[in-house]
């Protein structure tokens, strides 16, 4: 929720207009999901499920050298499913592996985990001990971090986004509820122009965007415009279901079709996240 | 407040994903019994203004930036169970396709956002505007202490969760396996920026769209408030 503030005038504009340019193109683009790569020619709901199962045995393990395995592993991966490392990378550390590494430092020395002494220095007189436990909870942590963003990374970015949404009944989740979050993703886009709309008038109307309690005022004026749009929005989307058959009762439409390559891939991956548990309990 | 994989452990994660299924449960059953088949699309598309909502970044005094979560406006606007599913879905929706919030965490983060706080919220402004006219000056206020609270109910929630970790699992030599703050690191920086700065923030952005609302659409807002799933 924090980040450093730019203190360049027009700081609000451009902040909300780069987060509806990146909704945008997040919504819109699903490039990598169409090149032909492994993970992409497997289907969604193998994938889903494989995926998960690897978040949770990354959950569970405790040694950063096993971690690092499952990180290798989606480093080739995204190789085999044609995704540029440059791009892998910078997705996958940027922003919160890196934020990670940013608040796990105090956590190394010894005013927050006591422990045996790994490395001390002083700083002004002031005695700052790294301790050996603090230091390998850090590295742990990180570890964790990177691999699991890296896993959520590869899973959204090899799968077109409409099919991993409706991926969520397999677990049971209600259909009108994965009806709702698909047709809540759809109109992400539309909300996004809408309120680049809003900025671009702002801006060609004042000039510059007000700052400060004057620009907590038009942010708060615009969050409550957006609102007005939206009542009306769902009453027009509502009478276009309603002329496309709708009666109360939602329907999705699955078209999944699970093959041997599925299936040996999901049996490949509960094997190998079973091994990595084993190797940890051992 | 997206608390990312990794740094909860599995039970805690089990724990939460378990205790937010019965109030998912019964969010969907009050919402599609409150919830007119007209006001479905409603739903969908609130949950889109909630995730925007958190795109509206605004400086704060003393250098950082900040954005609203909309959890309390959303509970004011339609209900605190119409809330806590509009929440949750956007919540989904940041984890699964924008990696804002962990997969793993999911029922944490539904935890704190899309219960905590829109219920707190909701039901000091309740408690706080009880008896005054729809549309008046302390309902306005009320919007504001309610938002204040529910952020702050929210991050003080993260904090003991994030400060439970390094308590319950640590090796022998006291090293921590997931969050490595404990509670008494972790609750006071979360509950202390929020009670400081966002809580604030998140007050004055939501009193000023509910005032904004009563001043444009006046007929809506009593609608809303006869017509909410409390």
């Amino acid at each position: 929720m924090t980040r450093v503030y730019n203190r360049r005038p027009d700081f609000i504009a451009r902040s909300i207009m780069s987060a509806a340019a990146f909704v945008k193109e997040a919504t819109l683009c699903e490039e990598h999901a169409r090149y032909a790569g492994f993970l992409q020619s497997l289907d969604p709901r193998a994938k889903a499920i494989t995926f998960l199962a690897l978040l949770v045995t990354v959950a569970f393990l405790e040694q950063a050298a096993l971690i690092g395995l499952v990180y290798c592993a989606c480093l080739v991966l995204a190789w085999a499913s044609k995704i540029s490392p440059g791009y892998f990378l910078i997705r996958t550390w940027v922003f919160i592996p890196l934020f990670t590494l940013g608040i796990v430092i105090p956590a190394m020395f010894s005013f927050v985990t006591p422990g045996a002494a790994l490395a001390a220095f002083d700083i002004w007189g002031v005695r700052f001990v790294i301790t050996r436990p603090g230091f390998d909870g850090a590295v742990l942590l990180v570890a964790r971090v990177a691999a699991s963003v890296s896993l959520a990374v590869l899973l959204s970015l090899t799968t077109r986004h409409a099919e991993l949404l409706k991926v969520l009944r397999i677990f049971g989740v209600p259909q009108v509820f994965v009806l709702t979050v698909t047709m809540c993703y759809r109109y992400l886009y539309l909300f996004a122009t809408l309120v680049e709309n809003i900025f671009t008038a702002i801006r060609s109307r004042v000039g510059v965007m007000p700052q400060r309690r004057a620009g907590r005022r038009v942010v708060a004026w615009n969050i409550a415009n957006t609102w007005s749009r939206t009542t009306k929005i769902s009453e027009e989307v509502y009478l276009a279901m309603l002329s496309r058959g709708y009666t109360g009762e939602p329907r999705l439409l699955a078209g999944f079709q699970l093959r041997l390559r599925d299936l040996v891939w999901a049996l490949a991956v509960f094997v190998w996240c079973a091994g990595l548990l084993y190797l940890e309990r051992r | 407040m997206h608390i990312p994989d990794g740094y909860l452990s599995p039970a805690a994660c089990g724990v939460f994903g378990l205790a937010m299924v019965p109030v998912w449960a019964t969010a969907s059953r009050v919402v599609k019994k409150t919830l007119k088949v007209r006001q479905v699309p409603f739903l969908a598309v609130g949950a889109a203004f909630s995730f925007v909502i958190m795109m509206f970044n605004l400086p704060i005094p003393g250098g950082t930036t900040g954005h609203a979560t909309g959890g309390v406006l959303i509970a004011i606007l339609l209900g605190p169970w119409a809330a806590c599913i509009a929440v949750t879905v956007a919540l989904v929706i940041q984890a699964l396709l924008f990696g804002d919030g962990g997969i793993t965490a999911i029922g944490a983060n539904c935890f704190n956002m899309a219960f905590v706080l829109p219920f707190t919220g909701f039901y000091i402004y309740k408690l706080v505007g009880a008896g005054s006219a729809a549309g008046s000056l302390r309902q306005v206020i009320a919007a504001g202490i309610g938002a204040y609270a529910g952020l702050c109910a929210a991050a003080a929630c993260a904090g003991i969760e994030f400060g439970l970790q390094p308590l319950l699992f640590h090796t022998a030599n006291g090293q921590a396996l997931y969050c490595p703050y404990g509670l008494n690191i972790a609750v006071p920086v979360m509950a202390g920026e929020h009670l400081l700065i966002f809580g604030w923030f998140e007050a004055v952005v939501t009193a000023l769209v509910v005032k904004y609302l009563i001043h444009t659409q006046s007929g809506l807002w009593i609608e809303g408030h006869t017509g909410g799933s409390a």
